[in-house]
């Protein structure tokens, strides 16, 4: 197993302000890795970054081996993200959401990966409803089916239990569990202890740099809330 | 699980996909045309105003073509304003980005939604333009050839339009900042094309005048969208 | 980042020979250049002594001031957009900054343009504005520097701004060589053509302008370095301010965290 994700010295700065400040680590592929931090900690501009979808303003990123400023299409082929954001047409129904993506990324026989993909997320019975009609968890759960369709080895998850209901939850629970083989998963999360369970790499976030990267192995659940109890404590002052 | 099968679709395809998502949202929703469409109608309902009280003391004929842009201009500027709402409502812009593609595509993609929309509504405006302020003249016979500057200056008004409503997509006040970049940027294109389509009304020896006109038109044109071309990544990127 | 460089330490001196050589220009051509025949005046009248079939413009000394200034203003639109494409190269900041500064120094030429362009159309056309394709384009151009301040102040995040402000930029680049170019396009203009093979300035007349067009430049130029080098010690000052304020933190929090262990091992 090679390495998913290396990035040195990544810095990011927004003016005067800085992002993610000379931010290091590496993550074997084939782990789990989630991300904690509070608010404006930088964990989403280390998203962006990690997705090509925004660069260090200095710093090496190297994603499955490739450099994300010269390879950037290459890694897009091979991640899947699921932001926040659900990033797909209000208007358009799921169904048409997620062909217009397959055929984009030129998926083969889009029409039958769609289909299972609708199964998988449990929304074949709204598929010709348009987005817009959906729930928060309905519209998540349609986004990670998007952020699949073109089977990604690396998967970017920005906070996806945020505002989801307990049945969602558990679907959301069961689809991760059932792509997790053979995939690379970076996770953020606010929640320590669901954050924790699923992971095998942890990385604490504070200001932009790196409070701790561990594997969950040396590091246990207690360790780690403590350091971020402390880190928040920190923040407020 | 097998292992999806992934083919780049080549650039053409991809345009071809981003447009049929554009014009099928539009088709559904008829959020652009509509509200363009009415948008023009009341600005030719003003112009009725206006005119009204000089009567038939002036010849119509001279400003028809002055006239005709104001209303393509102040139309189109309005559903520019509209052309990454959608893109932007559940930021499905990003999605596009995370697929590997030459991001040029996506300009040219917008660029040509838009252009089909402006068209739409001058396949209705410019009749009822004709109907209702010029059925008592007697223009050119040239006057059939402002198709031609019409298609040339819609052409530029997509291509700046798309550029310039990717700019103020993200910034605040975007409606009135979107006009202060725009209307200055065409004006070249809007100057030439409104003496084009004038000349063609009125009637006029001097071909060479409308065809310097027309190819000044097409050259602004030519300029911008491979200006846009060019400078699209970046914008997409920051 | 070394604050005083050799060219800063020119730059005043720039200023003052910019000056120092428009002023001559100025005087020489008052006091020697000769009147240039205008619009002509329908009978033969004397005039000062002469008859003349067309008046002598005195207005006319204004095209000493007048067409150096809109040159040096099209020339910082030209290092506007060469800064534009920098900035998008290489996203350095301090090229954003100086495509700004560029800007700021075309739109104040811009602004001296129109001004003294405004006082020769009343006097020459005897109109202070008239819709002709040079005004035309100009005070375009003039609206699109404003436009491209308006942009700057609509965007907040530091990195947009400065790239979407460089794509401006250099888009509305286009528009100074057409302005530069119309009345070359459309022969019914009436703004006269300055630099053409036809025309054959006099040395008298050629000496004072080639004088007012290097000084304006000089003066140009040193306003830009002038007003550069303000910005970016502006931009030191705000960086150290905010290294300062985060070292301030450091410390405080180190210190709160030695009282923490303290109060540990004393229990």
């Amino acid at each position: 197993m090679g390495t998913a994700i290396n990035i040195s010295d990544v810095t990011r700065s927004f003016g005067l302000r800085k992002a993610l400040d000379r931010l290091s680590f590496s993550l074997p592929q084939g782990a789990f890795l989630s991300v904690f931090g509070h608010n404006g900690a930088g964990k989403s501009t280390l998203l962006r970054i990690l997705t090509t979808l925004d660069h260090p303003s200095s710093g090496a990123v190297e994603i499955l081996g490739l450099n994300a400023r010269k390879d950037a299409d290459k890694i897009r082929e091979r991640i899947g993200y699921i932001s926040h954001n659900p990033m797909l047409y209000g208007d358009m129904t799921a169904e048409e959401n997620l062909l217009f993506f397959a055929r984009l990324y030129g998926v083969n026989n889009p029409q039958l990966r769609v289909r299972d993909l609708l199964d998988d997320v449990e929304l074949a019975h709204r598929r010709l409803d348009t987005v817009r009609t959906f729930s928060r968890g309905m519209t998540q759960r349609l986004a990670i089916a998007r952020a699949l369709l073109h089977d990604p080895e690396l998967v970017f998850l920005d906070e996806p239990y945020a505002g989801l209901d307990p049945h969602a939850v558990e679907i959301l629970d069961g689809l991760l569990a059932s792509i997790r083989s053979r995939r690379t998963f970076v996770m953020v999360s606010h929640n320590l202890s669901s954050g924790y369970a699923h992971a095998s790499h942890v990385l604490l976030l504070s200001h932009g740099r790196a409070v701790c990267f561990e594997s969950t192995q040396d590091l246990a659940l207690e360790s780690l809330t403590d350091l971020y109890r402390r880190d928040v404590s920190e923040g407020v002052f | 699980m097998v292992r999806t099968e992934m083919r780049n679709p080549s650039t053409l395809c991809q345009f071809r996909i981003l447009l049929t998502k554009d014009l099928r949202i539009e088709f559904r929703t008829k959020e652009m045309v509509t509200s363009m469409g009415l948008y023009a109608l009341l600005v030719l309902t003003v112009y009725g105003a206006s005119l009204a009280q000089t009567a038939w003391g002036f010849n119509i004929l001279q400003m028809s073509g002055g006239l005709l842009w104001v209303v393509i201009i102040f139309t189109s500027l309005l559903g520019l304003n509209r052309s990454f709402s959608q893109e932007k409502e559940f930021a499905a812009l990003d999605g596009i980005l995370l697929v590997p593609m030459d991001r040029s595509v996506i300009f040219l993609a917008k660029m040509t939604a838009n252009l089909i929309f402006l068209l739409v509504i001058q396949i209705i405006t410019v009749p009822l333009f004709i109907f209702f302020f010029l059925a008592t003249t007697t223009p050119a016979e040239t006057a059939l050839l402002i198709v031609i500057p019409l298609l040339v200056g819609s052409i530029g008004i997509a291509g700046i339009g798309t550029l310039l409503s990717t700019i103020t997509m993200h910034t605040r006040g975007k409606d009135v900042l979107l006009a202060v970049l725009f209307i200055p940027l065409i004006f070249p294109l809007l100057y030439a094309c409104v003496s084009a389509t004038s000349m063609m009304l009125v009637g006029t020896d001097d071909l060479g005048a409308i065809w310097r006109s027309l190819a000044l038109a097409g050259g602004y044109d030519v300029i911008m969208i491979l200006l846009g071309w060019v400078l699209y990544d970046f914008l997409l990127s920051a | 980042m070394r604050s005083s460089s050799l060219s800063d330490r020119i730059v005043p001196l720039a200023l003052v020979v910019g000056a120092l050589l428009t002023t001559a220009a100025f005087l020489l051509a008052f006091l020697v250049a000769p009147l240039v025949a205008g619009a002509s005046v329908g009978s033969t009248e004397i005039i000062g002594g002469i008859a003349v079939s067309n008046k002598l413009l005195l207005s006319q000394k204004i095209f000493f001031f007048h067409v150096p200034v809109a040159i040096v203003s099209f020339a910082a639109l030209a290092f506007t957009a060469f800064y534009s494409i920098r900035y998008l190269m290489t996203k350095e900041s301090r090229f954003d900054t100086r495509s700004r500064t560029a800007t700021e120094i075309a739109l104040v030429f811009i602004i001296a343009t129109m001004a003294s362009g405004d006082l020769w159309t009343r006097f020459d056309w005897g109109v202070w504005w008239v819709w002709e394709p040079r005004l035309t384009t100009y005070f375009i151009l003039m609206l699109l520097v404003i436009a491209y301040f308006i942009l700057r102040t609509a965007i907040d995040a530091p990195e947009r701004k400065a790239t979407f402000a460089a794509v401006f930029g250099i888009i509305t680049f286009v528009d100074a060589p057409i302005c530069f170019m119309i009345t070359r396009l459309v022969p019914s203009s009436i703004h006269p053509v300055v630099f053409s093979t036809e025309s054959s300035m006099s040395p008298l007349v050629l000496v004072p302008f080639l004088l007012a067009l290097f000084g304006m430049l000089l003066v140009g130029f040193s306003l830009y370095r002038l007003r550069l080098r303000q910005v970016t010690l502006t931009n030191r000052i705000e960086f150290l301010k905010l290294q300062l304020e985060e070292k301030r933190q450091a410390e405080s929090r180190k210190k709160r965290m030695m009282e923490e262990t303290k109060a540990i091992t004393v229990e």
